[in-house]
């Protein structure tokens, strides 16, 4: 019992020592940030009904999303602090010019808090299609909208198809890629 | 929540993103059951003597029971005929004596799968109201309807709705809905429950007035509910003689 107490003292100090470089590696790995080339999580409305809404225009008149049945609809999140999403609705204004015609509706919501913000945007923005504003964030909610500019793609039947969450070059020709193929169905 | 009931509106919205996944879903549930209950009389009126006898606990085995005594379901009708052409051509009582074997047989599998789509239909409806009955029952249920006449000096934007101070429905009104209401549509902005007893229903009216101007006004009706339904009317007039609109809620007795 005494021989034990006695080289205990080293003891201690090693397991002391020992806990307490466990202790950093453990600050450390949940300190690191995690890789940015992790997957997204997937997003849980692809293949759901969307869900309907109806909101303001920024330009007057009411949106009701279960009217468009029958054509293709896409919803472009944005705000007015977000540097890429004007990039983004200028992009979206193109495709709209090509393929109304083909029975495609775009509609931009707004997610800004001050509603003067959205409407001044909204009113430099050059767009041809609707935007909406949404300062209540009930409809980016229900789209469980994570990143701006965000896009989703609802199909003739309403369904939810596709989601782009971030707009780049190759984005844009994937958002053309599976547009083109929604209007051909 | 809120249903669009047009008399006249062919050109109307369409009900509500709820409504239609609530109803295609009721569709698809129906139509496998029909579908379900179909297949299982099929299968099961093949061996008329073996598939009888132990019909008491297992479920495909009580399902098909019905089918083959044709007694009262809607199914009983189209089932038991289908079920009879295919496991008995031979002893037809009469009607298909003198065709040929392959007419009947594609003229029978239409008339059956008429017959199915007919009673997923009938289905459809009696859950839509079986639906109704159970959720708003008939001595609590509260249906606020809204009515739009002429509309020369008011475009209706959205409306408010509050009961006993508290907020139950906030909707904006497209244009294609506007003009389904001009025309002659009357809508169930609201259907609801209350307790019996003392209340207080409060409107507002959002849109663009006289001379394309913002326009808000409000509208209050208290009313006792009693022990039946209480059915409600939000109308929106034109007052010709002070050139405005008017708002008011009726109480249909």
């Amino acid at each position: 019992m005494g021989g034990r107490c006695g080289g205990s003292g080293a003891a201690v100090r090693g397991r002391l020592e020992r806990t307490a470089l466990a202790l950093c590696g453990l600050w450390l790995a949940l300190a690191v940030p995690p890789q940015s080339d992790a997957a997204p999580p997937p997003y849980a409305l692809i293949g759901a009904a969307a869900p309907d809404f109806a909101l303001h225009a920024a330009r007057g008149g009411n949106v009701r999303l279960s009217e468009h049945r029958g054509e293709v609809v896409v919803l472009s999140f944005w705000s007015s602090r977000c540097s890429g999403c004007r990039t983004q609705l200028t992009a979206l204004s193109r495709s709209f010019a090509t393929y109304r015609s083909a029975g495609l509706k775009i509609y931009g919501v707004g997610v800004d808090d001050d509603a003067a913000k959205a409407l001044s945007f909204a009113k430099s923005a050059d767009v041809d299609f609707t935007l909406l504003l949404d300062p209540e964030k009930s409809v980016s909610r229900s789209y469980q909208v994570d990143n701006l500019p965000m896009t989703v793609l609802i199909d003739r039947n309403g369904t939810v198809r596709h989601v782009l969450r971030d707009y780049s070059t190759a984005s844009n020709g994937l958002y053309l890629q599976e547009l083109r193929a929604l209007l051909n169905e | 929540m809120s249903q669009m009931v047009f008399d006249e509106a062919p050109c109307g919205p369409p009900p509500t993103a709820g409504t239609v996944t609530r109803g295609s879903a009721r569709c698809a549930g129906a139509l496998a059951a029909a579908l379900w209950l179909a297949v299982g009389s099929l299968t099961h009126a093949a061996p008329p003597g073996a598939a009888a006898g132990p019909a008491t606990t297992s479920v495909p085995a009580t399902i098909p029971a019905p089918a083959t005594t044709s007694a009262p379901g809607t199914t009983g009708g189209h089932v038991p005929a289908a079920a009879g052409g295919e496991t008995a051509p031979a002893p037809g009582p009469g009607a298909a004596g003198g065709e040929s074997a392959a007419q009947p047989g594609s003229t029978g599998l239409d008339q059956e799968i008429q017959g199915l789509k007919k009673d997923v239909v009938d289905l459809n409806r009696d859950l839509f109201i079986l639906e109704e009955e159970l959720l708003f029952p008939a001595n609590t249920q509260v249906a606020v309807f809204l009515s739009l006449d002429v509309g020369d000096f008011f475009a209706l934007d959205s409306v408010q709705l509050k009961i006993d101070k508290k907020e139950v429905i906030n909707y904006l009104y497209t244009p294609r809905e506007v003009e389904a209401l001009l025309k002659g549509g009357v809508q169930r902005l609201y259907l609801g429950n209350l307790k019996v007893g003392p209340h207080e229903l409060v409107a507002f009216f959002s849109g663009k007035g006289p001379n394309d101007r913002d326009y808000q006004r409000g509208a209050s009706l208290r009313f006792d509910k009693g022990v039946g339904a209480k059915y409600l009317e939000l109308k929106i007039d034109d007052r010709q003689r002070k050139l405005q609109p008017e708002f008011e809620i009726k109480d249909w007795e």
